[in-house]
């Protein structure tokens, strides 16, 4: 610039943080990727690692600290820890996953009749889904699993599932209002595309960026609330190994202050959930902000 | 704006049915749903007499509880009492629901309480320590323990705490509101409720600190702080007098919405803790089929979140009137 034209006041152009962010968001995500990773792969090969049988009650070995025979210490039904642990895993992130399925799949198919749908139709399920949401968490999937009948992972994935659909279809739903009336979502619809057709083809690509994060987060509180609810007693039974039926023996571990039986298994649910939600961040997308001014 | 009279009525009228048909929906859901389930509701009211029961006798208990009508009949009959004041008897306690319920409510307005003043301070006041750190390594800190603490499991955290303070150190009581001896004694039930009350809090503070930190950061990316900054206002005045300010609004009205978040969190920590409140005493309506107890205890929860959706809602409206119209049409339509 002429140094003799100089504008008074110029503000240069804010610098966005983009890439300052990507050097320093980069290594964070690897890092719990590679964890996950880890522990997912772990889990599948459980059977190369496991050193004891899971389910072997040892009535003579309970209550062990760990040492070198059982890594990671017994539980009180003396069963091995450190076996336990890559076994249950399995179930747990299986859950996880199923759950997410279930829930994912109902919150699109709601939300996108309730978007597309004529307006009573919309406003039916909108209050539907607000009463659902006005039920307690935990008293929704007792009751639910109540109906369904003695838990076991089919059955608590589904009644996670069905507990858990409502804050993304109404995501889906104002997501499809506001593009449904796109030029292309017409043209499709004149050419004779069905519901279906034009909700994966066209609107799922839109909404799915925006759900993408939920989803991710439906993963861990699913798992979450898998080893809540088989803590508690009401999920899966003891026999059934999962992170959370693991621990819903800590009550009796409380008498012998046998941590182990609390901090490990914890360890690792803590461990997987971080790493899932690292991700999730991830792959929400870090708008520019701009500068500071304050600064 | 609403400025005609008439609109005002119609506008409140509207609100007013569609809060009825809800209520009215959601106790058939319930109603319908908790009797779905297998499992005897005779086994809360009789005990373990039940096993012994004779045919004759369990008919007999039966047709006395009401319980042998079809469904519908016996909806009929709970909500025309209910709509007469009358909620019927817990089977548990023999007592009024009512009765029931208020012998407990103040212990969990306590947890809930004292654990939502909490949230509300720490959050804010974390907020504002991140933004106005914004990036620097105080900020990095807080944002990534606070990611943590996040991602902890209520009920691990609750194990957690009573492994460490009740089994190890033995500083505090790991169950129950009180001491049996020392029933009215403060001291004795702020004991009780500190752990509870600290994982009350630590479940749900990051998610609402994050949320005052980014709101701010937003604000201070807006125009009229660059106003406020050359007119030559301090940082700290222009962050508490405008920016703070602006937050403010739609930090009470998400704040309206976090207490049934809060109140339902407190359902899961009262069981773990043996906390004598409403959690525990759902969880065990549900488990033993304590009808018409779950019932209110459902009526109650979701006349909660629908007052408190109402009050975010009217202070989204106080805030920018043009949420009124824009509510009500269900979001804009595009062309």
């Amino acid at each position: 610039m002429d140094p003799e034209f100089e504008i008074v006041g110029i503000r240069p152009m804010p610098q966005t943080g983009v890439r300052e962010s990507k050097k320093r968001g980069r290594r964070g995500p690897a890092i719990a990727a590679a964890t996950l990773a880890l522990i997912v792969l772990g889990c599948l090969a459980c059977d190369l690692i496991m050193t004891k049988d899971p389910a072997y009650l040892n009535l003579y070995g309970y209550s062990l600290p760990p040492c070198r025979e059982f890594l990671f210490g017994t539980d009180t039904m003396g069963r091995d820890i450190f076996s336990m642990i890559w076994y249950g895993g399995r179930t747990s992130l299986l859950i996880g996953l199923t759950a997410t399925a279930f829930s994912t799949f109902l919150a699109v198919m709601i939300g996108a009749v309730s978007g597309c749908g004529p307006e009573w139709l919309d406003l039916l399920l909108m209050r539907m889904t607000d009463i659902l949401l006005s039920i307690p968490w935990l008293l929704a999937v007792i009751l639910a699993q109540a109906v369904l009948g003695e838990a076991n992972v089919l059955s608590l994935s589904f009644v996670l599932g069905l507990t858990s659909w409502m804050s993304i279809a109404k995501v889906v739903r104002s997501e499809v209002r506001r593009i449904r009336h796109s030029e292309y979502v017409i043209a499709s619809r004149c050419m004779g595309g069905s519901f279906f057709h034009v909700l994966w083809k066209h609107l799922t690509p839109n909404f799915l960026s925006s759900i993408m994060f939920m989803v991710v987060m439906n993963v861990r509180n699913a798992i979450v609330a898998e080893s809540t609810l088989s803590f508690m007693g009401v999920g899966l039974p003891v026999e059934e190994i999962t992170w959370g039926s693991m621990l819903s023996l800590s009550e009796k571990a409380f008498l012998t202050n046998a941590w182990w039986i609390i901090l490990i298994p914890g360890f690792f649910l803590l461990v997987t959930l971080f790493c899932i939600t690292s991700l999730g961040n991830c792959l929400r997308e870090t708008m520019s902000r701009g500068e500071n001014i304050l600064k | 704006m609403i400025q005609n009279r008439t609109e005002k009525i119609i506008y409140y009228g509207k609100k007013l049915a569609v809060f009825l048909a809800s209520m009215f929906i959601l106790s058939v859901v319930v109603f319908y749903v908790s009797r779905l389930a297998p499992g005897d509701p005779l086994l809360s009211y009789y005990g373990e007499r039940v096993e012994k029961m004779s045919v004759e006798e369990r008919e007999w208990a039966q047709a006395k509880l009401g319980l042998q009508d079809s469904l519908l009949v016996q909806y009929g009959r709970w909500l025309e009492n209910a709509l007469r004041g009358d909620f019927g008897i817990s089977y548990k306690y023999k007592m009024d629901v009512v009765q029931v319920i208020g012998e407990r409510i103040g212990n969990t307005l306590l947890l809930g309480g004292i654990g939502f003043v909490l949230i509300f301070c720490l959050a804010l006041l974390l907020g504002v320590l991140c933004a106005w750190h914004e990036g620097r390594p105080l900020d990095r800190i807080v944002c990534k323990a606070g990611m943590i603490s996040s991602c902890i499991p209520e009920f691990w955290l609750s194990l957690l705490l009573i492994l460490v303070f009740a089994v190890n150190l033995k500083w505090l009581p790991s169950s129950g509101a009180y001491s049996l001896d020392f029933a009215d004694s403060l001291g004795d039930r702020m004991k009780h409720l500190i752990l509870p009350v600290t994982v009350v809090v630590s479940g749900h503070l990051w998610y609402y600190a994050y949320m005052i930190r980014n709101r701010i950061l937003e604000e201070v990316r807006m125009d009229y702080v660059l106003l406020a900054k050359a007119k030559g206002l301090t940082k700290r005045s222009v962050m508490f007098r405008h920016c703070l300010r602006n937050v403010m609004p739609s930090y009470l009205s998400i704040m309206a919405i976090c207490v049934p978040h809060i109140l339902g969190g407190t359902y899961l920590i009262e069981t773990v803790f043996s906390y004598p409140g409403l959690g525990t005493l759902t969880y065990e309506s549900a488990r033993y089929k304590d009808y018409n107890l779950l019932m209110i205890l459902c009526m109650m929860t979701g006349i909660t979140v629908m007052l408190c959706n109402l009050a975010a809602q009217i202070i989204n409206e106080a805030i920018d009137p043009r949420m009124q119209r824009g509510g009500q049409t269900g979001g804009s339509d595009g062309p």
